[in-house]
């Protein structure tokens, strides 16, 4: 018998626990069980309650037939359609209008940021009133304000207000005129693609003839020639070649043409809008945050106002600014599921509003829709952040 | 004073041909846009009354805000109750301006004993038991459900954003993916969405037997989403510490928590508080999404009285009244976060 073991085996592994590299695996090991306990417990308990509310876990429901209606499709779902169609309907829905109130922002929000920063007086205090007045109100007011209070204060389809005799704004939304046959505007966009191709080429032909012989190339005149001449032209020319679909008053409303629901104008309306504020924000600091000492040494160098603005301020203050504006466009892409609110068909009122009311399959449902904003929001900020290691200062 | 003014407005708004095409552009814009609003709202608005057949025709009626401010303030508290909600709003308006006055070294102390005794004393004042009157929070509303669903939700999100974001800043592989995790999975996903996640699952993934009120939802939902963001608010407060701080207060002994506890995180939520009022900010704009699980909170008090027969057509009132409050409360924070900024930077 050795009686002494014990307690200096005891006093060994109490002297292994001072160890900060042991410790630290307790400390993680410690976190790693808790964590799976935790999910055990929830599954466990989701499983249950599942099998008493008589619903079956998977995803089978989705080759369901739907029976739901979506006033508002871009891709060819219809009532009869799977459960899965709905959510692509949904998914479309929320990227239409994702991409066209991130375009619509960023314009709006550089021309309230240059605003700000203009020396007129009176140009930068509206301005910032206006930044002041959008940043510290909730989106989803604006969203509600633009929908109840505006939209459907608008005429009766009667009474529309009337955009060149083809477009009609009323209280049920906005009636375009739509195409008869798309394929003019197919030729008209591969037209618009190899222009910008082609630019894209002499923009780096012209780069290397520069660092080759110094000698400037013309890329200012024919860039807007091929980038903004090409498409007007291309368009103008498929929309004559194209007999239009527009839309006729008959009876109580219009007919014919495509209807841009209210809701998708107001929710719209209010994400431009309110994103613009931030955006202006953002463009004032980035600018801000250029040394002055560039914008003097480029003066003393001859370079003109628009040459300093083009080759010294903005691509530094882009590198400033691009972060920032990664995760502004990030929110615009989340702020877009406040359509919920007024029933604005996309993936979430859609999806986790609609199909789960019907569906009951909620576990399966939530996840899909989340996957749908994880998914979209890292190709986002994958793309952006490939873009700022592009403009980013090389330091040697 | 006079004779200087004059020039100095001349020159700043019709300097150059330019400036003064903007100025007349701006103008016009402004008598546009801005004269019949400030005649709808003040001139020809009608301010005393008790129904609807007092409004005058073509401006705002502030009679129909008169008649529902209690709605507005309290949704549908009972009102003999609601000197309840008026003392619990004291109670946590007396502790914030008691703990901002009081001298520093006592300052952690009274924030944990406020920590413990406040949020367990203001549930006990809305919700009743022990004497008071039971209330369910279907029952509770508008402004004082707006500042409740503000104040229990940083509750979680301030102690947990601090975890995580030590935890993403932690020397230990698998703490820090989880913390990585956590936030950029949160940061990731609408709110909206998080909502209807907490509404629906939690009730799942508990036992069956076990109730959790709706509210209650909603604050966690929210609460678990801005933990993440306030984490990244820290983070940058923590990044901005010199490392030569932890390493002198591990220098003089002191084990990771007493190092964080007493070096790092003083210094470091000192130069994240404005960060983290943003973050406070975003979130009371964001308890406005409640809304989408049925709570009425001001702005759905707001939108829920449009339906009132009594008082049709008061939409544009109010949104301007309830838009109005939101915007005090935000601006009011905005500027004090602004101040703590240039008191921060002054410091250094």
């Amino acid at each position: 018998m050795k009686p002494a073991k014990g307690p200096d085996t005891l006093a060994k592994a109490l002297a292994l626990l001072n160890d900060k590299r042991v410790r630290d695996v307790i400390y993680q090991v410690a976190v790693v069980v808790g964590l799976v306990g935790l999910t055990v417990y929830f599954v466990h308990n989701a499983s249950q309650n599942m099998v008493k509310a008589g619903i079956a876990s998977g995803f089978d429901f989705l080759w369901r037939t739907s029976g739901i209606d979506v006033p508002f499709v871009l891709t060819s779902y219809t009532q009869a359609d799977n459960i899965l169609g709905l959510f692509w309907a949904g998914v479309a829905n929320t990227m239409l209008v994702t991409v066209i109130a991130l375009v619509l922002s960023t314009l709006l929000g550089f021309l309230i940021g240059l605003a700000r920063l203009s020396s007129h007086w009176l140009l930068s205090t509206v301005a910032g009133a206006y930044i002041e007045f959008v940043r510290n109100i909730p989106l989803l007011f604006f969203v509600l304000f633009w929908y109840f209070g505006v939209i459907a204060s608008l005429p009766a389809p009667r009474d529309s207000l009337r955009v060149f005799g083809i477009a009609f704004l009323n209280n049920r939304g906005l009636t375009i005129p739509l195409p008869d046959a798309p394929g003019n505007f197919r030729w008209a966009l591969i037209a618009i693609l190899l222009a910008w191709l082609a630019q894209w080429l002499v923009a780096r032909w012209a780069r290397h003839r520069k660092e080759a012989t110094g000698r400037d190339a013309p890329v200012l005149a024919i860039g807007l020639g091929l980038v903004v001449l090409v498409p007007v032209l291309a368009i103008t020319w498929a929309s004559l070649a194209t007999r239009w679909d527009i839309p006729v008053l008959r009876g109580f409303n219009y007919r014919g043409g495509f209807v841009v629901i209210p809701e998708f104008v107001a929710l719209l309306a209010a994400l431009v809008t309110y994103t613009a504020g931030f955006i202006a924000e953002i463009v004032r600091g980035g600018i801000q945050a250029v040394p002055h000492g560039q914008i003097e040494a480029a003066s003393a160098l001859g370079l003109q106002r628009g040459q300093t603005m083009r080759f010294v301020t903005i691509p530094q203050a882009l590198r400033v600014m691009i972060p920032p504006l990664t995760n502004q466009y990030l929110n615009v892409l989340k702020n877009s599921s406040f359509g919920a609110a007024i029933a604005y068909p996309d993936v979430v009122s859609l999806f986790m509003g609609s199909a789960l009311n019907n569906t009951g399959q909620a576990i399966e449902i939530i996840a899909m829709a989340l996957a749908v904003y994880l998914v979209i929001g890292l190709a986002v900020s994958a793309f952006m952040n490939w873009y700022n290691a592009r403009i980013a200062l090389v330091t040697r | 004073m006079s004779t200087q003014a004059l020039p100095i407005w001349r020159k700043r708004l019709f300097g150059t041909p330019a400036t003064g095409v903007v100025t007349i552009l701006l103008a016009l814009l402004f008598a546009w846009l801005a004269i019949p609003i400030i005649r709808w709202a003040l001139i020809d608005a009608t301010w005393v009354g008790t129904s609807r057949s007092d409004c005058a025709p073509g401006g705002a009626c502030w009679v129909f805000i008169r008649a529902r401010f209690g709605q507005f303030m309290y949704g549908l508290y009972p009102a003999d109750q609601r000197w309840r909600a008026d003392l619990c709003g004291l109670a946590f308006a007396f502790a914030g301006a008691g703990l901002f006055m009081a001298p520093a070294r006592l300052r952690l102390k009274l924030a944990l004993a406020a920590l413990v005794v406040l949020p367990p004393l203001g549930i006990w004042l809305l919700a009743g038991g022990f004497g008071l009157r039971w209330i369910e929070t279907r029952e509770w509303g508008g402004l004082m459900l707006t500042l409740f669903i503000s104040v229990y939700a940083s509750l979680i999100a301030i102690p947990l954003g601090i975890l995580f974001a030590l935890g993403r800043q932690s020397q230990l592989r698998v703490i820090r993916l989880v913390s990585i995790l956590f936030i950029e999975f949160w940061r990731g996903v609408p709110i909206i969405a998080v909502i209807f996640l907490a509404s629906l699952l939690l009730p799942l993934i508990l036992p069956s037997g076990i109730g959790i009120d709706r509210l209650a939802r909603a604050v966690i939902g929210l609460g678990l989403v801005i933990a993440a963001y306030m984490a990244e608010a820290i983070r940058g407060g923590l990044q901005a510490l010199p490392p030569g701080q932890r390493e002198a207060a591990t220098a003089l002994g002191l084990g990771y928590w007493k190092a964080t506890g007493l070096i790092v995180l003083p210094q470091a939520l000192r130069i994240s508080l404005p960060a983290m009022t943003n973050e406070i900010i975003a979130l009371l704009k964001n308890t406005t999404l409640v809304l989408v699980v049925s709570i009425l909170d001001l702005l759905g008090i707001a939108q829920a009285s449009l339906a009132d027969p009594n008082w049709v057509g008061m939409s544009m009132e109010a949104y301007v009244f309830s838009g109005g409050i939101y915007w005090l409360l935000c601006y009011a924070m905005s500027r004090f976060s602004r101040r703590l900024e240039t008191a921060a930077g002054q410091r250094h």
